[in-house]
């Protein structure tokens, strides 16, 4: 048992990558196909559980593939990346259920499921990776992964695919010109300090910080990875992509890309800021600041103006990944732990509220808000659900949102930040505003356009759509009303980040083959 | 002069690709990223050479230099402004980094990946629009 323990990071990498393959092979038997995938996605949650005990218990586990040292390529699994991968492993188990009845039975047999499977490799490798060149390949498999998955056709075909292509399109130049910035500086930062190895360029920035020697470029090499990772991300001037891609996939990738993928950029600026750019933080701190409230403004301004749902949710992912981010501008050990508990909490919410609009515009027909209307009555059930959602977006009390932004307001009242979490505060209204406007237009009032979209009930949400989304929404109402065990592990996540020696020790006190 | 050389190759490629993905044409800017991505590998190859190489081949050189063969890797001195493997100018015995060539290795397998599915998403939204007008493709504006 404790050399399977050994283990465990890898075969989160490896077994979804193994499934790919299966998969692939398993085509010609769709039923087997589905059975295996959902179970070893299952098994996937239980190995990440288990990962997070294992750190939380014994610290810092470090993998070495291959037994190279620090010269090979690694796998470190801190309080951070596993926390990331059980989120990832277990908003994946829910959207796999959840696709099940809701893509197209051919699209589900032949591709689905060996991307989808890519795609948890490639998130949980980047998570848990230790090697700044490995981050690059795993954001690679997981762009390349999910640009397959948003073209995937969904039952109906709400979503033209001329529509998914214009979108995949711009995500896809985007995302390579983002993967060629982030090749340069990965190369210049090789070259400056001559290793790969996280933990090690972290060690060399900082010896040579102590000694007065660190190169201009050091500087640039930071901004580019703001670069890099604000694409990723979606902050303000890289965010126009974000909107056009999140509505047109299929809803289970919808609440995969909003819920998890776009936390790939916070992880990425978490890990790379404060483990290996600690020392030009001084100076990119007021700069995530002011990007993270511009996001937050023109996130929240675009919402308001959307009539299309799907849309709205994809605008609100960009106003709500601006709070993340302004968690982390901020710094100090409360707001980066406030910038956790709100990842976590708007994933558990967003991808709970893009699998209820994926309910919600197969009933109705349509994604056009303006034509829903009445569904309260049809749907009760997807009504209080989407409720449920939208107040935890938009941080109204019993919900995790609610204590996301009150530890968010909270740590920057603390810091003295007065103007920037008035900024916050202002917007956060906007969100209240735009989520119950959604939320008015679809479920109540009259029946509109029923002539044109039928009676609302051409194709009810089956058991397969509504336990995903209950299990979401129950999530989101046990992180707001026993929020303690959630604060305190961001408070020991956050302390790890802050303080990354346990994490250099842990990789660099390594035999050398 | 060869590095000046190769920095101007570097720049020059850059420049035309950034210019290449202005282009309205989707296929002039998938050629355009292609120059990019080579631009970079070439970048990243540059990485590895210094003045006056050898071939990453460890061999007994009679116990002098300061990669002597001692059966370890390299290990960082900072005082003598050695990280390892890169060694500072002045040493007696210079490599190529042989790494560079295995990353840059990886980034053009990665960049064919990509290349090929763009080029057939190029291929589809010209099916799907008739032009290869990047400023046609508006149908999600709004």
């Amino acid at each position: 048992m404790s050399s399977f323990m050994q283990h465990l990071p890898i075969l989160l990498i490896a077994t979804p990558i193994l499934m790919a393959a299966v998969t692939v092979m398993l085509r010609p038997r769709p039923q087997f196909q589905k059975v295996l995938n959902i179970a070893v996605t299952f098994a996937l949650v239980i190995l990440s559980v288990l990962l997070l005990l294992q750190v939380w218990n014994e610290g810092i586990q470090v993998y070495e593939v291959g037994e190279w040292g620090k010269y090979g390529v690694i796998l470190v699994a801190d309080l951070l990346s596993a926390g990331m991968v059980v989120l990832t492993a277990s908003i994946s188990f829910l959207s796999l259920v959840y696709s099940l009845d809701y893509i197209e039975k051919r699209s589900l047999s032949s591709s689905y499921f060996p991307l989808f499977n890519l795609l948890l490799a490639g998130l949980n490798g980047s998570f848990l990776t230790g090697d700044i060149f490995n981050l690059f390949v795993f954001f690679e498999l997981l762009l390349l992964s999910s640009c397959g998955l948003v073209i995937a056709n969904e039952h109906g075909g709400i979503t033209k695919s001329s529509d998914k292509m214009e979108a995949t399109f711009k995500y896809l130049v985007l995302n390579m010109l983002g993967s060629i910035v982030m090749l340069i500086a990965v190369s210049s930062l090789y070259a400056t300090t001559g290793t790969l190895n996280m933990a090690d360029i972290s060690v060399k920035l900082s010896a040579m910080s102590a000694a007065g020697t660190m190169p201009w470029h050091v500087f640039a090499i930071a901004l580019m990875f703001i670069v890099v990772f604000g694409n990723k991300a979606a902050i303000f001037p890289l965010h126009y992509w974000l909107p056009d891609v999140h509505p047109t996939a299929p809803s289970p990738i919808s609440a995969m890309l909003s819920g998890v993928l776009i936390k790939v950029g916070v992880y990425g600026m978490l890990r790379v800021f404060f483990l290996i750019f600690r020392d030009t933080m001084y100076i990119f701190q007021p700069v995530i600041i002011y990007l993270a409230l511009a996001t937050i403004i023109v996130g929240a301004i675009s919402a308001v103006a959307q009539t299309d749902v799907k849309r709205l949710l994809a605008y609100s992912s960009v106003s709500q990944i601006g709070y993340v981010f302004l968690g982390i501008g901020l710094g100090g050990i409360y707001a980066i732990t406030a910038s956790l508990v709100f990842l976590v909490n708007h994933a558990i919410a967003k991808s709970m509220l893009f699998l209820s609009s994926g309910g919600i515009i197969h009933h109705a027909g349509t994604r056009d808000m303006r034509k829903m209307g009445g569904m309260v009555d049809s749907s009760p059930l997807l009504a209080l659900m989407f409720l449920v959602g939208a107040m935890s977006i938009a941080g109204l009390p019993p919900m995790g949102g609610f204590i996301a932004k009150l530890v968010l307001f909270d740590a920057g009242i603390i810091g003295k930040y007065y103007f920037e979490i008035g900024i916050a505060l202002i917007f956060a209204v906007f969100t209240i505003f735009y989520m119950f406007r959604a939320w008015l237009l679809m479920f109540w009032g009259d029946k509109r356009d029923v002539d044109k979209y039928g009676e609302y009930s051409s194709r009810k949400a089956s058991p397969l759509v509504m336990i995903p989304i209950i299990v979401l929404a129950t999530a989101i109402l046990v992180f707001g009303l026993y929020a303690e065990p959630l604060i305190s592990l961001a408070t020991a996540t956050a302390g790890q980040i802050l303080d990354p020696q346990p994490y250099i020790d842990a990789v660099l006190t390594r035999v050398v083959r | 002069m060869n590095n000046t050389l190769l920095s101007l190759t570097i720049a020059i490629l850059f420049g035309i690709g950034t210019f290449m993905i202005l282009r309205r044409d989707i296929v002039k800017m998938i050629i355009g990223l292609g120059i990019l991505s080579h631009a970079v590998n070439l970048l990243i190859v540059s990485t590895g050479v210094f003045a006056g190489t050898k071939v990453p081949i460890i061999a007994d050189d009679g116990g002098h230099g300061a990669a002597e063969v001692t059966g370890t890797i390299f290990n960082d001195v900072l005082s003598e402004n050695i990280l390892a493997p890169v060694l500072a100018a002045g040493h007696s015995v210079h490599y190529v980094d042989p790494l560079v060539q295995a990353l840059v290795l990886t980034a053009i397998v990665i960049s064919l990946a990509t290349t090929a599915f763009i080029l057939i998403l190029a291929y589809r939204i010209y099916e799907e629009y008739g032009t290869t007008d990047i400023s046609e493709l508006r149908r999600l504006w709004g």
